[in-house]
């Protein structure tokens, strides 16, 4: 009787020594010390601490107000080979069907090796994933997305940088739009380097 | 013999390549079809019956004529107009996803390219046999992972039952020593015996009572210093998102979804419609892929746990450090690429910030911002310029 007394106090501080060890919990941010220095307290749209009773969905973010224009962060007026200054505020009047129409439409950022290379930063982070490093419609998701064209084929190598720039916008075909990823700015320079691909890099 | 078998195996393959021969001395040359097909054809139509985009090309040739595939190819969209019947039926069967146009292919190139369809679908097709092995070996991978499990928890009850084995035969040995005469002491007891012993030593009471402070102080301290520190955060997302598939395995830049890591202060978490530029297609009925769905359904916000905090009280912006400073995600946020479940990898403290800031150089590589800071830099010190020598260790620079 004695006997067991003892082999269950053993068996006991042996679980309480390894519950100490492996009380590391993944799902746990451990102590804090004077939260109310770590939690705002104004509205944060992504360190939310608390549900908002406010906003739907309890978000403390809002959609903003329907006809709401972005305004500006970038530069609107872009000096041509030529010398000529183009003022482009990059919005345009076309919609999802006016491919043709947005096909016209001429890049406002002259060509400078700058710019392609800013081009190629962007498609590597916005494009590459699907349409592949040269432009062959091989990268690592289009194998399992499918039908991603080689900028190259006879279809594509021709077209203009307004169809590019139309196309990131609204997409075409397979593609969705990614308008609120890559902004006018970006899509114009994404089109520079592009441009390179289609003549085969 | 064994020449009798590879004279036999030698006529063989002459017979097969020359029926492959006569497959090519068609009227078009399947050689420059392939090269026409791979680039331009290839990423929607298979050339077996098999759908990837387009309808698969096996039997295309039965099906319509040259001169119909070529006016389709040069303009589907005039062809659908037209009203033609297959034309329409076929637009109606694909979702209403148009064929690209191919203007520029003429008779020749279409020829060609119907000659590689045929050589194509004659030959044998090699490539499934590699693909289902690879399928067999990624299943019995996952199984691995379970039956590793399984032989760890019986190694530990047969240690256990060892164990019990080993105390019983220790019993009986000490009863059986014990035999003629003496008292029967268990090995329990013996143990008692000998640890009272131990306790009623002065030296050893003193020893273990220090070391037992110093132990005690060490853990305290130790807990104090993890008191608002996050290290090895993992929390359990409510969407099984793996950064190891999407960022390592498909190789997806950072960017793509986190589309203001370059941009603004925060990295920010993708909406929905980023997952569904690619889940619109890819995996649609996977469970976990459907909750994203679900929340678009009902317009509701995906609950994402965030893992990454800094207090209020310190500011942190990311463009600053990923454009202006030129540093990866990595360099704070270690291997993502090799994370099923995001883990908070750094300790993200004030010494954790300042460390930093005293050992790295500022990036003043084609930012003329820096230029005049250099030159004064450089009338006053030999080292080269750091982050805390353009006020990177001021207070105010990130508590205000």
């Amino acid at each position: 009787m004695k006997n067991t007394k003892s082999y269950i106090a053993i068996v006991f501080s042996l679980i309480a020594g390894l519950s100490l060890v492996s009380c590391n919990s993944h799902d746990d941010t451990g102590w804090e010390f004077a939260p109310n220095m770590y939690n705002s307290r104004a509205y944060e749209p992504l360190t939310q601490i608390n549900s908002n009773s406010i906003n739907p969905g309890g978000l403390n973010m809002r959609k903003p107000v329907a006809g709401t224009i972005a305004r500006r962060k970038f530069n609107t007026k872009f000096t041509q080979e030529d010398g000529s200054v183009v003022e482009d505020l990059m919005v345009y009047d076309f919609g999802k069907d006016d491919l043709a129409l947005a096909a016209n439409v001429k890049n406002p950022i002259p060509w400078s090796e700058q710019a392609e290379e800013e081009g190629k930063v962007l498609y590597e982070r916005n494009c590459m994933h699907c349409h592949g490093e040269k432009g062959a419609g091989d990268g690592k998701v289009a194998a399992k997305y499918k039908g991603v064209p080689n900028y190259s084929s006879d279809a594509l190598k021709n077209v203009s940088a307004g169809h590019i720039f139309h196309v990131i916008t609204f997409g075409k075909g397979r593609m969705w739009p990614h308008a609120a990823q890559v902004t006018p700015i970006e899509r114009w320079k994404i089109a520079h380097y592009v441009a390179r691909l289609q003549i085969g890099g | 013999m064994i020449n009798n078998i590879s004279k036999k195996l030698l006529s063989f393959i002459i017979v097969l390549s020359s029926f492959q021969l006569s497959v090519i001395a068609q009227d078009g040359d399947a050689a420059a079809g392939e090269t026409l097909f791979k680039n331009n054809c290839a990423q929607c139509h298979a050339t077996d019956a098999s759908v990837i985009v387009g309808p698969g090309m096996a039997g295309i040739e039965d099906r319509r004529d040259a001169a119909w595939i070529k006016k389709w190819v040069n303009n589907p969209a005039a062809v659908i107009a037209s009203g033609d019947k297959y034309a329409v039926e076929l637009y109606e069967k694909f979702n209403k996803t148009q064929m690209t146009a191919f203007p520029a292919f003429g008779e020749a190139e279409i020829k060609n390219i119907l000659a590689y369809i045929k050589q194509a679908n004659s030959a044998p097709a090699p490539t499934a046999a590699p693909a289902d092995g690879a399928a067999a070996a990624q299943a019995q991978d996952t199984g691995g992972g379970q039956f590793f499990n399984i032989v760890l928890v019986v190694l530990l009850v047969i240690m256990g039952m060892v164990l019990v084995a080993l105390l019983a035969v220790l019993n009986l040995l000490t009863k059986l020593s014990t035999a003629d005469g003496e008292e029967y002491k268990s090995p329990m007891d013996a143990l008692k015996a000998n640890l009272k012993g131990l306790a009623a030593d002065k030296t050893i009471r003193t020893a273990a009572v220090w070391l037992f402070i110093i132990l005690a102080t060490k853990a305290s301290l130790d807990g104090m210093f993890k008191i608002g520190v996050h290290q090895g955060y993992a929390p359990e997302q409510p969407i099984k998102f793996s950064h190891k598939l999407h960022a390592g395995d498909m190789q997806i830049n950072c960017a793509y979804c986190h589309t203001g890591v370059y941009k603004g202060k925060q990295s920010g978490i993708p909406s929905s419609s980023i997952c569904m530029n690619c889940h619109n297609t890819i995996k649609k009925e996977s469970p976990e892929i459907q909750k994203i769905y679900a929340a678009i359904e009902k317009n509701q916000p995906i609950e994402w746990v965030r893992v990454h905090n800094l207090p209020d009280l310190a500011y942190f912006n990311h463009s600053q450090h990923t454009t202006v400073g030129g540093l990866d995600c990595a360099n704070c946020h270690g291997d993502i690429q090799k994370m099923e479940v995001v883990e908070q990898r750094s300790t993200l403290t004030m010494g954790w910030c300042i460390d930093c800031h005293r050992k790295t150089d500022v990036n003043s590589k084609g930012n003329a911002y820096y230029d005049a800071l250099l030159t004064a830099h450089k009338s006053t010190s030999k080292e080269t310029m750091k982050v805390e020598d353009n006020g990177g260790l001021e207070c105010a620079k990130c508590h205000y």
